[in-house]
């Protein structure tokens, strides 16, 4: 099973990431973005239940009190669907991801002791005019390097 | 597992260089000949872990062969021709000076990972800078991450090991302003690549503790698609600690991070030109919290003198460092031993990765239980992989079958030397015509000047870097009389109280890089650059007596013989200065082939020469910041002002055409420096700033906003060479051995007394009405600026 | 200066804990800290704790220092803060509510409200947290702080006879200190807050002098007994006049971070 674990700022508070994003977005002179939400996402595949998932999204990768997780659940990734209006970088397998053994390693703190891989990617969900080509000019001039980074937009 | 035979003993030249290529080995057609008549001599073909073995051992980047290769020299100058041929540059110039010089507190130089100079009885200091440039332009964050993580590696290997106190971090961008359509395919837009620079810097060097407090940024569009990115460490070493010494039967350890793909070719890549297909795998991502535990654990293993010598892995990874590890002994390695990231590596590929964090130690074999459970106490991985052994081979197997052995002679002193030519023509400079502006043109002028991307306030990235970390930060690289204003340091020191218990002794690092100059006269252009590191220093405290260089070249390809010549020329340079100044190079590294491709076409990067200076502080409190102290004080400025405009700032943004670039005295300025030292440690001194990028007014300017106060300058009373002078000549003139000085009224005589025979001269004082005023009768023109207007103007330009 | 330094003779010497990781780095200038007031310390890794459960309530004081436990990999503190509490949590509650000394310092501080040891150690549960910088930058500056004193003294027991003001640099990218309505109208009344970012008179001040946009510009709380002390701020980077970028201090030669460590030997004695 293939858990994708999403953290989101809860409504009420700053989304400082998000807010810079949008200043970056205009710096590489692309006009129209209104907004953009960060969302830190984990993918955590391997023998964990869907309790053990939400114990590990509660009491590891959330803040309690800024922040929002929200799991999805795949059977394989073909399942997966790419929202609309966003964008979403995963580092290319074989590039280290640091995050990613910290994360192993705080699991096991937690007394889960299932083997699981840990990938960690971020996603931007953006509003304001957006159109295909924007998106990706968006992705390769600041979000990703396509060099150890791939992007997915729809 | 997949080991090669490669057919080399009967492959014709041309196929030799085609293998060369297809290989990304970077061996030019002599080396492979050399190659093959070694495998012809023992009657066998390479297998691929070999061929690669040698590329590494043998590549620009471990050999430095151009700086040691043979160069025939030839030199143009007032229509004469003048041949000079060097066997070995580096050893006739900038090694030669310091064998010359022969300081006695000088403890390893030119032969470990870093240079090592005398602190204290018991310690000495070492410092090493490296430079990450072509990894920088492809992923600019995992870049210089990398290239931090590596050279605090250095630190780490030199000797026994070193316990890192500082780093230091020198860029050189293309303009932040670059159109994107001006931006070549498949490369980053130079801010792109300013940023993400900078944050790789910040997040290796702040996790692993280490405060970053010197360095430089320097925009050209020369630099858009080939950055440069210097980085640098200094660190504190028990002076029974700075010699390795391997003994047959040690066993080798491999400790760190593991062996993946990453890196692959770095070492051979960094001797190709880059171009939008440039190879993948040579990118590294680095895991500063994996080399800090190493950091922690591996200063305790040598304090229990665990282990009998030391090296990083850094370009070339395994094969180099133990291949350097074991040049004297012979050694045996079993590569399937080497803790893999993931499966699938073939022999080769584990030999000559790059990954980062990885460190290899020589261990006596009774060692090894002790050494193994301290590193496993605090989660460090830690591996046996081999022996070093008394048959001076280089022996590798994998699951117990030979799949290298060659001899460590061959390996190491195997490599041919190139002869390459060199050429440089004296230019015919003229003096610009003088340059006449009005008052409120010039006071727009100051602020340009001020707000320049090569003038302007460093604070966005400064203050990204945790640059007190250690607490030992005591003259840091924004400095202010109160919390809310801040100027630009000279230099830094380091009081490091937390290591040496109870010590009054303090270390300064400072830097001199200015491109500019360089493409006028890259001899010029050392002579400054030396000549500012040291100013640098000697500004915040330092004695010109007890400082030690470092030089780092980064130029283009040298094979072209103007590019070489114009290296030769910065070579001849660090000689003279160092030998001038009686002020020894301790370490260096250069990294040449910085060139890239454009539409077929082929462009070098202009030359930049950075001199980075390590000095020791006999006592901290005789240290001095350059924001202005108190109302009523007089300010001097000591040094003549020159009519040199060429390569200036103000050139650069009046579109000034001509000039010429600044010269220096070394006699002269060695004698101002002594001087200087000698009115700091007497108490004369309240601030010192030096005169450099746009001149005394930038200067002066940056020591009022710092210290929140204001200045009455008679401009007529400065110092000039050429009465002819305009008054925007005079304040804009980027003349070397130039300081501003701050003094109380009542030491005023005194220090009068210690440059009683050179020129300087009391300028004005220092004011409570916070306006910069400059009055000069002689042109007829007065200004008065606000300076928190000036420190706006400095302020406003790098935000992002 | 050096020879100024005088260690407090006939005293008993306290033991203080250091608890380091790794990522741990402002560990040896805090050690340095506490012993230039005449304490003993000792820095120790976690994994040595973990493995002898009891050997941290045998210490005096229980320091956590600054540095990027574990990288700050998910968020700063994290990871520390889940296996201190999983694997040590009832000592080291014990050890707070035993009134002795307790400081977190950057990241320490990060630690020790994400486990829930401030602002109340009794509940021990997560209700307040250092979030992102406003400035979404890691901030690296001297900034000046207001010492808030309820009739004329401090609850918090490290920061007695501290001047109105005091300076000290800062070093984070997440010092942010929120907490919902609730908390933050209790820790106030119980007059928990210990340090607010302010300017140089002592009054509000903005960016960047308020580094990170802290609600009511919190920059470091206490327990309502006031021995845990947790803040942003690095007062062990504050022991030398030196230290200051103005080389401001007092007696001569010492900077008022010194004093905050002072203040907790004294306690003891």
């Amino acid at each position: 099973m293939i858990f994708e674990i999403e953290i989101k700022t809860k409504k009420g508070f700053s989304d400082p990431h998000g807010i810079h994003t949008v200043s970056e977005i205009e710096g590489i002179g692309i006009k129209g973005v209104k907004s953009v939400d960060y969302i830190a996402v984990y993918r955590i595949s391997g023998g964990i239940t869907v309790k053990q998932a939400e114990e590990i999204a509660f009491e590891l990768l959330s803040d309690k009190i800024t922040e929002d997780f929200c799991i999805k659940q795949y059977k394989t990734l073909e399942q997966k669907k790419i929202e609309n209006n966003s964008i979403e970088v995963w580092f290319k397998t074989g590039v280290t991801d640091t995050v990613s053994e910290s994360v192993s390693k705080a699991i096991k703190d937690l007394g889960i002791n299932e083997e699981v891989a840990v990938k960690t990617g971020k996603k931007y969900r953006l509003k304001g005019e957006l159109n295909t080509s924007k998106l990706k000019k968006i992705a390769t001039r600041l979000l990703a390097n396509t060099l150890i980074q791939e992007y997915l937009i729809k | 597992m997949n080991v090669n035979i490669i057919e080399i003993l009967n492959l014709k030249d041309k196929q030799l260089v085609e293998l060369s290529k297809t290989n990304v080995l970077s061996l030019s057609l002599v080396e492979m000949k050399e190659v093959q008549k070694y495998f012809k001599n023992i009657k066998r073909n390479p297998t691929d872990v070999e061929l690669e073995t040698i590329a590494q051992t043998w590549s620009e980047h471990c050999k430095h062969k151009t700086l040691t290769g043979n160069i025939e020299y030839c030199e143009e100058k007032n229509g004469k021709k003048i041949i000079k041929k060097y066997k070995n540059l580096l050893k006739e110039t900038i090694f030669k000076a310091t064998v010359e010089l022969n300081k006695k507190w000088c403890l390893s130089v030119f032969k470990d990972n870093a240079g090592v100079i005398d602190f204290d009885q018991k310690n000495g200091v070492a410092f090493k800078v490296e430079t990450h440039n072509h990894p920088s332009a492809l992923e600019p964050y995992g870049g210089s991450a990398t290239g931090i993580g590596g050279v605090i590696r250095d630190i780490l290997g030199v000797g026994l090991g070193a316990k890192p106190l500082a780093n230091t971090d020198v860029f050189c961008f293309g303009h932040p302003d670059t159109k994107f359509s001006e931006v070549p395919e498949g490369m980053h837009h130079p801010k792109r690549i300013a940023k993400g620079v900078v944050s790789g810097v910040r997040d290796y060097g702040n996790r692993m503790g280490i405060p970053t407090v010197n360095g430089a940024v320097f925009f050209d569009k020369g630099y858009m698609a080939n950055p440069l990115v210097y980085c640098g460490t200094m660190g504190i070493i028990p002076k029974n600690k700075t010699d390795k010494e391997v003994k047959s039967g040690d066993l080798v350890l491999v400790v760190g991070g593991r062996t993946g793909r990453d890196g692959i070719h770095g070492a051979t890549f960094s001797s190709v030109e880059l171009d939008k297909e440039s190879d993948v795998s040579a990118v590294q991502i680095g895991n500063p919290i994996v080399e800090k535990k190493v950091l922690d654990t591996m200063l305790k293993a040598r304090d229990l003198k665990l282990y009998r010598g030391v090296t990083d892995c850094g370009a070339g990874g395994l094969s180099s460092a133990v291949g350097e590890l074991g040049e004297k002994t012979g050694v045996i390695v079993e590569l399937e031993k080497v803790p893999l990231k993931y499966k699938g590596l073939n022999p080769w590929e584990i030999w000559i990765s790059e990954a980062q964090e990885r460190m290899v130690f020589a261990v006596p074999a009774k060692n090894k239980n002790k050494i193994l459970n301290l590193f496993k106490k605090e989660n460090v991985e830690a591996t046996f992989i081999g022996k070093f052994t008394n048959d001076n081979k280089l022996t590798l197997t994998y699951n117990g079958r030979q799949v290298a052995c060659m001899e460590m002679s061959f390996l190491h002193d195997g490599v041919p030397k190139p002869t390459r030519q060199a050429v440089w023509k004296e230019q015919n400079i003229k003096k610009q015509n003088p340059v006449k502006v009005s008052a409120s043109v010039l006071s727009s002028d100051m602020k340009n000047v001020l707000s320049d991307i090569n003038v302007c306030s460093r604070d966005y990235i400064i203050r990204q870097y945790d640059h007190e970390v250690q607490g030992q930060t005591v003259v840091k690289p924004l400095q202010g009389n109160s919390i809310t204003n801040s100027g630009p340091s000279d230099a830094a020191v380091i009081w490091p109280y937390t290591v040496v218990k109870n010590t009054k002794k303090a270390i300064v690092l400072s830097n001199g890089l200015n491109p500019e100059y360089g493409k006028i006269d890259t001899y010029k252009m050392a002579a400054s650059s030396i000549e500012e590191a040291v100013r640098n220093a000697v500004c915040v405290g330092a004695d010109p007596e007890k400082i030690s260089l470092l030089d780092n070249f980064c130029w283009g390809n040298p094979n072209k013989p103007e590019i070489l010549g114009s290296l030769v020329r910065a070579s001849q340079a660090c000689y003279d200065l160092s030998k001038g100044f009686d002020i020894p190079f301790i370490s260096g590294k250069d990294s040449l082939y910085n060139e890239y491709t454009i539409a077929g076409k082929t462009f070098s990067i202009p030359p930049a020469l950075l001199i980075s200076a390590m000095g020791v502080i006999e006592n901290v409190e005789y240290t001095v910041t350059m924001n202005l102290k108190d109302v009523g004080n007089y300010i001097y400025l000591i040094g003549v002002t020159k009519n040199e405009l060429g390569g200036s700032v103000y050139a650069k943004i009046k579109n000034i055409k001509g000039g010429f670039v600044p010269d220096l005295d070394v006699k002269i300025s060695k004698a101002l420096m002594k001087k200087i030292h000698f009115s700091v440690k007497s108490s004369f001194v309240e601030a010192c700033h030096d005169c450099s990028e746009g001149g005394f007014i930038t200067a002066l300017s940056e020591m009022a906003f710092a210290g929140e106060k204001g200045v009455n300058i008679d401009a007529d009373l400065i110092k000039v060479d050429d009465k002819k002078m305009t008054l925007a000549e005079v304040l804009f003139s980027e003349s070397n051995t130039r300081f501003i000085v701050e003094v109380k009224p009542e030491n005023s005589v005194n220090f009068e007394k210690i440059f009683k025979g050179h020129i300087f001269s009391k300028v004005g004082y220092v004011s409570d009405d916070k306006n910069l005023i400059l009055v000069s009768k002689k042109s007829k023109i007065s200004i008065k600026e606000n300076i928190i207007n000036l420190q706006k103007a400095w302020q406003k330009t790098l935000q992002w | 200066m050096a020879k100024n330094i005088t260690m407090v003779k006939n005293m008993k010497k306290l033991k203080v804990i250091i608890i380091r990781t790794a990522g741990t780095n402002c560990d040896y200038e805090l050690q340095s800290a506490f012993e230039l007031c005449g304490a003993g310390v000792d820095r120790v890794h976690i994994n040595e704790l973990i493995s002898n459960k009891n050997k941290i309530l045998s210490y005096d004081i229980l320091a956590v220092p600054g540095g990027f436990s574990y990288g700050d990999d998910i968020a700063s503190g994290k990871i520390l803060s889940n296996e201190l509490k999983n694997k040590l949590g009832d000592n080291i509650k014990e050890f707070a509510l035993s009134k002795k000394p307790i400081i977190g310092i950057c990241n320490g501080f990060q630690v020790l409200v994400k486990m829930g040891l401030l602002p109340q150690p009794e509940e021990f549960e997560q209700i307040s947290t250092l979030s992102y910088n406003d400035s979404n930058k890691f901030e690296c500056r001297w900034v000046y702080l207001k010492t808030e004193r309820k009739n004329n003294n401090t609850l918090c027991l490290w920061t007695k006879d501290l001047p109105e003001v005091i300076s000290l640099p800062v070093a984070h990218g997440e010092g942010k200190f929120v907490a919902g309505e609730k908390v933050l109208a209790q820790i106030e009344k119980n007059s928990q807050i210990v340090f607010r970012y302010c300017d140089k008179n002592g009054m509000e001040a903005n960016y960047p002098l308020d580094p990170n946009g802290s609600l009511n510009a919190i920059a470091g709380i206490c327990n309502k007994q006031g021995n845990v002390f947790g803040l942003m701020p690095h007062p062990e980077r504050y022991i030398y006049s030196l230290q200051h970028p103005a080389r401001e201090g007092y007696d001569g030669i010492y900077g008022w971070g010194k004093k905050i460590f002072q203040n907790a030997i004294e306690y003891l004695k």
